[in-house]
């Protein structure tokens, strides 16, 4: 178990943009957090930095505040689980998972036995015979998971765990490792492009964005109370209703509609609804229905409104409204976000109530 | 049958000419009679006059029972053949592929280039060079330093030790398509794969043992038949550098054949030689076909219209 | 429970010293890439250095000597000149700095060679580009009665026989292999795997009965004999490189030219044969410069000397002269290797889209 810090964390390589541009962190001990970003966000370049895979081209990584950054991969006692698992084709899963321990002065014995032992907490005791080719999916991930740990990590980071599993394996998946880490209690970074996975399995959630941090927080935290127009648009799914507009001295004019803000804001501003804050009401702002598509236990419908085209949810499995119906959408003024367009960030404005 | 699937099995007829039987007939005039020759040239009694008289099995009485050199031309083949692959072909290019691997990619490139030079050079200039090196009087290379640097006197390797010369000299050769060979399967290892291996706390050896090795068994093995049937039957090298000598020292199987068809004139017996040879070859042949994965060259023909 | 105390309590025991660890991971990664690239070093000098021999009698020696204080000298030179360089590369960050250093160093070796050793520098070897009788005139005799063609002759037909090879090969190839690769035909497993066979079948077994038949057939000493034998041994090989390469091509570029009316064949050649261009380049340069390094079979076939190649040409001339002359042999040599090295040196990225299956050749 160790406390993770990152300072200042920088990754360039040759001759293109930095991939990591300047990443400040701070990880508990025993904590378990989710870096959270689309494709190419850096995400996965921090991971490997941690790993001791990549060097930082500039920056700090510690471990219980000793700076690490020159401490090879092997000496960092730190368990990864790669994307593709990585295990090796030509050892049977007791061998992979003993394989972290020959490079330790243990008894072949004891080996043996801490292997067996991780296998069993990880479910994987009745694979131990076979090859990784013979395992399914699911099974291949529990081995590498059960070889990251059985030499008893400083830290645990997983590389999109869950991506290349079906939906049904996703869900067991996700509960099996929140129970083992809360088991074993070790520091355990996870990294994904699913904000499902982020904020269903995290302590605390990292959102990451062209090789920096967004914002870092509660699951309910970054829901609520998005620093940014990224993270309230990656966070949230169906995704967040935006219009962009144009303030005044506190009134503010978004296509067909104009409201009145709590300050006297002025310039571009962009509004943000969530689709599940808005209801159909008996008052509300007029919106004709252009789209419904059942979702299963929600219909998610799209309609034309003042604002421009908008998103509601609404429970139940049957669809309540058709293409053409015009609906009144209401919504608590509090909910709504409001968001400075050039530079992206809330503000603390919100509609005058 | 009506004229449009007439014209069709025409033009079928023609196109199947016109693409396939430029290479048809050349392969069969120059490839297959060769071996249909050989294989009747075997049994006749030709000789210097290059005419045939009549059909004998002499050639083979002469091979298993009166030839004595060949027994030294089988010793020498086996030395010859053990050697350079067990040292040079297989083992030195894996290191090779190994190291050139393992330090930065541009350096690896560089001196992969550099031990590439001797088979991309002509092997006239290459025996040339060879010679030069091993030259016995003190301007030869190797003499130039053993003379100069260590004091000693120079060293006659063409004439006392020949088959040491024509060991390394094909070795350096045959290193270099392994180490080509082992470097592509290395590099196809996915990467994940070594990384793992290190945060479990693999060291350099350790990931060698691994990682890498299990994953050139294969190539390993298909590099091993494939060079030893190239040793066996290529002489071009041994007949530029020492022409077979001194006499027969260094006379390889192969060599052989051809010098007692092209030197002394006993065309059948070279043929039956070269039989030996080329039965060899197919066996080899065929065995490396059944090794190698014929799925994807065998691929079915994307369309059958013609 | 015991499994979860166990793992997790052994984490604490592993709190490392991070300071020593961090020191002994750099200095074995320093000395293990030291030692390697030393052993690089090492095994490659007995090649390079020589080739460099080679190019540099060639423009130093004279009749009688081998100008060995010229190689050492120039090796003196620049030895350190890249060891010095590489150092700084591997310590220096800076690129420009690098590439200033750099060509201070090449500055700095260039005139110390020119000093050193620029007054021997010349081109009397090469006289045999325009004197046909030089042999003669360093013997006093010609040796076994073997008078030598002009090195034009034998260049000549180099290119002949590379040039006629490389468009027999092409061609054939390239027709064969579109064949293979788009048409199912009875018998196509059979011809593929009799080719394959015949890639992996030594040819150079075959010398003796392909002499003899080229003697009944009438084409012994003739270039066109020798150029057919060639391309029908390497054929095997060329088909699958060009069938790989019209695997390539998605067949529904084929099927619409039909469709716009074009025939199989034209939509071969104006369709298809243009988007192949690259394999074409590839085929033409390795199937030209395999052509002029042969040696053995043209050894065998060839007997007049009007007939000679450059190989035949360069090892009957060092067989004469050598004792006597290695700056002659050395030029020779480097006149013949010229060719093929500059095909490779500019041609290099066509020669590895070479593959057959997977594995490149």
């Amino acid at each position: 178990m160790a406390r993770v810090e990152l300072k200042n964390l920088r990754k360039e390589w040759l001759g293109a943009t930095a991939a990591v541009a300047g990443v400040d962190l701070a990880i508990e001990d025993g904590a378990f957090v989710a870096v959270l970003g689309p494709s190419g966000c850096g995400k996965t370049t921090t991971l490997m930095m941690l790993a001791g895979i990549y060097q930082p081209t500039s920056g700090e990584i510690t471990f219980d505040g000793a700076r690490v950054n020159d401490v090879e991969a092997r000496g960092r006692n730190v368990g990864i689980v790669f994307q593709s698992y990585a295990l090796y084709p030509n050892m049977s899963v007791l061998d992979n998972v003993m394989f972290p321990l020959r490079f330790k002065t243990i008894e072949r014995t004891e080996a043996e036995r801490r292997a067996r032992e991780i296998a069993a907490l990880v479910r994987v005791d009745g694979l131990l015979d076979r090859r990784p080719s013979q395992l399914s999916g699911g099974q291949q991930q529990r081995v590498a998971l059960a070889r990251a740990l059985v030499k008893r990590p400083h830290l645990l980071l997983l590389d999109e765990p869950l991506s290349n599993l079906d939906a049904g394996l996703r869900l067991t998946m996700r509960t099996e490792i929140r129970r083992i880490q809360r088991e074993l209690g070790v520091t355990t970074i996870l990294v994904t492009h699913d904000q499902i996975e982020a904020t269903t399995m995290a302590d605390r959630v990292v959102v990451m964005n062209g090789g920096r941090v967004e914002q870092e927080g509660a699951a309910d935290d970054l829901y609520e109370r998005p620093d940014t127009l990224f993270v309230a648009s990656f966070i949230g799914s169906p995704p967040i209703n935006l219009f962009e507009g144009q303030a005044d001295a506190g009134v503010a004019k978004f296509h067909e509609a104009t409201i009145t803000l709590s300050e006297p804001v002025r310039g571009p501003v962009v509004l943000g609804i969530r689709p599940e804050s808005l209801q159909a009401a008996e008052r509300g702002t007029p919106a004709r229905v252009t789209a419904a598509e059942p979702m299963g236990r929600e219909v998610l419908y799209t309609a034309d409104s003042a604002f421009g085209v908008i998103r509601f949810l609404e429970a139940g499995a049957e669809p309540r409204h058709r293409e053409g119906d015009n609906v009144h959408l209401d919504f608590s003024p509090a909910s709504a976000l409001l968001f400075d367009k050039a530079s992206g960030r809330r503000m603390d404005a919100r509609i005058a109530v | 049958m009506p004229d449009f699937a007439r014209a069709q099995l025409r033009r079928q007829r023609i196109n199947f000419g016109l693409f396939l039987g430029p290479a048809l007939v050349l392969l069969f005039l120059f490839f297959v009679a060769p071996i249909v020759i050989d294989l009747g040239l075997a049994f006749t009694d030709m000789g210097r006059t290059l005419r045939v008289s009549q059909f004998t099995l002499e050639n083979f009485e002469r091979m298993f029972t009166r030839d004595t050199r060949l027994l030294g031309a089988l010793g020498i083949t086996f030395i010859f053949v053990v050697t350079t692959l067990g040292v040079f072909n297989v083992t030195f290019a894996l290191l090779l592929a190994l190291v050139t691997t393992a330090v930065p990619p541009r350096l690896g490139a560089f001196f992969r280039a550099v031990w590439l030079l001797p088979r991309m050079s002509p092997s006239v200039v290459y025996a040339l060079l060879w010679l030069w090196v091993v030259d016995p009087n003190e301007r030869g290379l190797l003499n130039q330093i053993v003379v100069h640097v260590f004091g000693l006197p120079p060293v006659d390797l063409r004439n006392n030790h020949p088959l040491l010369v024509i060991i390394l000299a094909n070795g350096f050769i045959g290193a270099s398509l392994g180490m080509l060979i082992f470097t592509s399967a290395i590099r196809s290892i996915p990467e994940h794969l070594f990384h793992a291996a290190r945060v479990d706390g693999a060291g350099s050896l350790a990931i060698v043992r691994h990682v890498t090795l299990p994953a050139l068994r294969w190539p390993i093995s298909y590099m091993t038949i494939h060079q030893t049937l190239s040793l066996l039957v290529s002489f071009e090298y041994i007949l530029l550098i020492t022409a077979g000598g001194p006499f027969y020292d260094t006379t390889v199987f192969s060599l052989y054949a051809y010098r007692r068809a092209f030197e002394s004139g006993d065309y059948a017996y070279g043929a039956a030689l070269s039989l030996i040879l080329v039965v060899i070859g197919v066996v080899a042949a065929l065995a490396m076909w059944r090794l190698m994965d014929m799925q994807r060259l065998l691929q079915p023909a994307r369309i059958e219209v013609h | 429970m015991a499994a979860v105390d166990s793992i997790a309590g052994g984490a604490v025991e592993a709190r490392a010293d991070w300071q020593a660890l961090a020191r002994r991971a750099w200095r074995t990664r320093f000395t293990g890439q030291s030692a390697l690239l030393a052993f690089l070093v090492v095994v490659s000098v007995p090649i390079l250095l020589p080739y460099f021999w080679m190019v540099v009698i060639a423009f130093t020696a004279r009749t009688g000597g081998v100008a060995s204080d010229v190689l050492w000298t120039a090796c003196a030179v620049i030895v350190p000149a890249v060891l010095i360089y590489s150092v700084v590369h591997m310590s220096v960050g800076s690129r420009r700095l690098r590439l200033a250093i750099g060509i201070t160093l090449v500055a700095i070796a260039g005139t110390l060679l020119l000093a050193l050793v620029g007054g021997k520098l010349h081109l009397d070897n090469f006289r045999f580009l325009t004197r046909a009788n030089f042999v003669e005139e360093l013997r006093t005799k010609a040796t076994s009665g073997r008078q030598f063609p002009s090195v034009w002759t034998a260049f000549s037909n180099s290119l002949a026989l590379a040039l006629s090879q490389t468009v027999i090969i092409l061609t054939v190839a390239s027709l064969a292999g579109y064949y293979i690769s788009r048409f199912a035909f009875r018998g196509r497993n059979v011809f593929l795997q009799g080719l394959l066979v015949l890639h992996a079948f030594p040819a150079m077994t075959l010398i003796i009965p392909i002499f003899l038949m080229l003697y009944w057939i009438g084409l012994l000493d003739t270039i066109i004999g020798v150029m057919l034998v060639l391309a029908a041994i390497e054929l095997p090989f060329y088909v699958f490189v060009m069938k790989g390469f019209f695997d390539g091509v998605p067949w529904d570029i084929e099927m619409s030219a039909m469709t716009d009316g074009a025939t199989r064949r034209q939509a071969f050649r104006l369709v298809v044969l243009p988007q192949v261009r690259v394999g074409l380049i590839a085929v033409a340069v390795f199937a030209f410069i395999r052509a002029w390094e042969e040696y053995i079979f043209v050894r065998t076939f060839l007997i007049e000397n009007t007939n000679w190649v450059m190989s035949l040409y360069l090892f009957w001339v060092a067989d004469d002269v050598m004792g006597v002359d290695y700056g002659i042999v050395a030029a020779v040599a480097v006149f013949y290797v010229l060719p093929s090295l500059l095909l490779y040196v500019f041609c290099q990225k066509y020669l590895t889209q070479m593959t057959i299956g997977g594995i490149k050749g």
